[in-house]
């Protein structure tokens, strides 16, 4: 679905302020999968994919979306890439404009050059994914709050439904309820509709919950993209970068290093929970 | 991208030029600039531009990075240019082509001469800012307008007030991209169609920029509420400055070109 070839980036090239923003990028990501990008401020996160929608052009390699490479086409396709590839920045709320939410998450399906019932469709559907209510349609999006603004400028990407949706820290700055609705609501929509998601983030129990895959970038590198349990396996390495794996998972590394014979697939209190009680289970019966 | 406009950025690097005292740095421009208006033939240019290639080589910003500065002015440079042709007398310039006849020779001599001024122009203020950090030169401003206190101008809330607004600048830059950037990706496309159509797509930028703007503006007056400011009553200062060698060996300079210009211009 997206597949990078030595993909690299710098700012401002010829001025004494020139920096690296990301180096020699190589990676594939396959349809319906979820990505959790994660990696420490400035290790390039949110310049990497803003390059996946053709916002940023990159300094040298390429990028291939679907196969076509993103770069050698004209520019009408790059503004149809932009409608296949659905990118949420940070705080997004940031950018609404409009007089109401209606409108505003209409705006993306009006530059599609939609009908009024499909963009009405869209609208509709998009406010289900993030659950916002009919009630707040044809208020003023100034007037919600913090999370329900977010939630109106997430719907006015999902409303492109593309096929692959980019959120760039969707959860910054919520408190945690709103963002366990938040990262469940995307959840929900990548299984219901099995597009490909990335989440990025730098939490990593938000993305360990999430995703099927991780993909580690630090200095402007992406350093390991492997499955869940194949990253957390390198812990060590990931403490080096400044990132850990959820304490649980810790625990449970621990407690297998002691002898216990416990999964080291653990990532939720949750499935520690489940885990103990299964070992507390059987070890009954041993000493039975 | 926005982030890629030079003109008027500070450079922080350590240099000659960096280090000069604040306010003679704007004194010397000041006087650069009128010296500029007194030339009256090319060889006063001549003296400036001497004059400038010094401040390049002393303050370790290439002139190439400046001239690109340039760039988004050059269609006023260009405007200026052939309205001196358009009504500039003397001999036409191409006597046998009949269509070109309106380019006269004194048109084009104050046409040239004028470019001339313009780059110089804004080769030497850009050279202020690009080695002056903002605070600076609000600082030395505040400073060389102190006179005015007798007539009750506000000299401190001036100041502050651009401070402030040059402190933003960065800021609303990067504000700016981001909200574009947010808005291409819903497919907003700010480069096609007639100039109606691109003023309303201009809408989805301007209106999030101000509502932030304003959010900015609040929070700030909050946190300087906070830290007790109350205007520049009794205010003291952390920098004071103080003139060293280096200011009376670049005020040497710029008197002599200046003495050079006004040389040229009676002889």
């Amino acid at each position: 679905m997206i597949k990078t070839e030595h993909l690299s980036h710098f700012y401002s090239v010829g001025t004494p302020f020139e920096t690296v923003a990301i180096e020699d990028i190589n990676l594939h990501i396959k349809k319906g999968e979820y990505v959790g990008v994660i990696g420490h401020t400035g290790s390039g996160k949110s310049t990497l994919i803003a390059h996946f929608n053709a916002i940023l052009k990159p300094t040298s390699g390429k990028i291939f979306i679907d196969g076509k490479d993103l770069w050698s086409e004209d520019k009408k396709q790059r503004i149809q890439t932009r409608f296949d590839v659905g990118l949420v920045f940070q705080y997004p709320e940031h950018q609404l404009f409009e007089e109401t939410v209606y409108k505003d998450i209409a705006f993306g399906p009006k530059n599609m050059g939609l009908s009024e019932e499909e963009i009405h469709r869209r609208v509709e559907k998009a406010m289900r994914f993030v659950g916002l209510s009919e009630s707040v349609l044809e208020k003023s999006p100034f007037d919600l709050s913090g999370g329900q603004k977010r939630r109106v400028a997430i719907a006015g990407v999902m409303a492109l439904e593309p096929k692959v949706l980019i959120l760039d820290e969707p959860a910054a700055g919520l408190d945690p309820m709103g963002r366990d609705e938040i990262l469940g609501r995307i959840r929900e929509y990548h299984q219901e509709t099995g597009s490909t998601v990335l989440l990025v983030s730098h939490s990593m129990e938000d993305v360990s919950k999430n995703a099927d895959s991780i993909l580690v970038m630090n200095r402007g590198r992406c350093q390991m993209h492997a499955s869940v349990p194949e990253v957390f396996e390198r812990a060590d390495e990931l403490e080096k970068m400044g990132l850990d794996v959820p304490r649980i998972t810790r625990v449970f590394f621990a407690l297998q290093d002691k002898g216990y014979p416990v999964s080291r697939n653990v990532f939720t209190v949750e499935q520690g929970k489940a885990e103990i009680t299964r070992l507390l289970k059987e070890g009954g019966k041993n000493h039975a | 991208m926005l982030k890629d406009i030079t003109l008027g950025q500070y450079f922080p690097v350590k240099s000659f030029m960096h280090a000069l005292d604040p306010r003679m740095k704007l004194l010397l421009t000041l006087l650069y600039v009128v010296a500029l208006f007194l030339v009256s033939d090319f060889w006063g240019f001549l003296v400036a531009a001497f004059l400038i290639g010094l401040v390049a080589s002393f303050s370790k910003i290439s002139l190439k990075v400046v001239f690109r500065g340039l760039k988004p002015l050059v269609f006023i440079i260009m405007f200026t240019a052939f309205f001196n042709v358009l009504y500039g007398g003397g001999e036409p310039l191409f006597p046998q082509i009949e269509w070109l006849s309106w380019i006269k020779t004194d048109g084009v001599k104050n046409a040239a001469f004028m470019i001339i001024r313009i780059i110089l122009l804004i080769l030497g203020t850009s050279y202020l800012t690009y080695t002056t950090s903002p605070v600076m030169l609000t600082d030395a401003l505040e400073r060389l307008m102190r006179p005015l206190k007798i007539f009750r101008f506000p000299v401190h809330e001036l100041a502050m007030m651009m401070t402030i607004a040059l402190r933003f600048i960065p800021t609303l830059i990067d504000e700016t991209d981001k909200i574009i950037n947010a808005q291409k990706a819903r497919g907003a496309d700010f480069e096609t169609g007639n100039i109606i159509r691109r003023a309303k797509a201009l809408i989805p930028i301007l209106i999030p920029l101000l509502v932030s703007a304003f959010h900015r503006a609040e929070e700030l007056a909050d946190a300087m509420e906070c830290r007790c400011y109350h205007g520049g009553a009794g205010r003291t200062r952390y920098k004071i400055y103080s003139l060293g060698w280096r200011d009376w060996v670049a005020l040497g300079a710029m008197v002599l070109s200046f003495a050079a210009i006004i040389m040229l211009r009676i002889y």
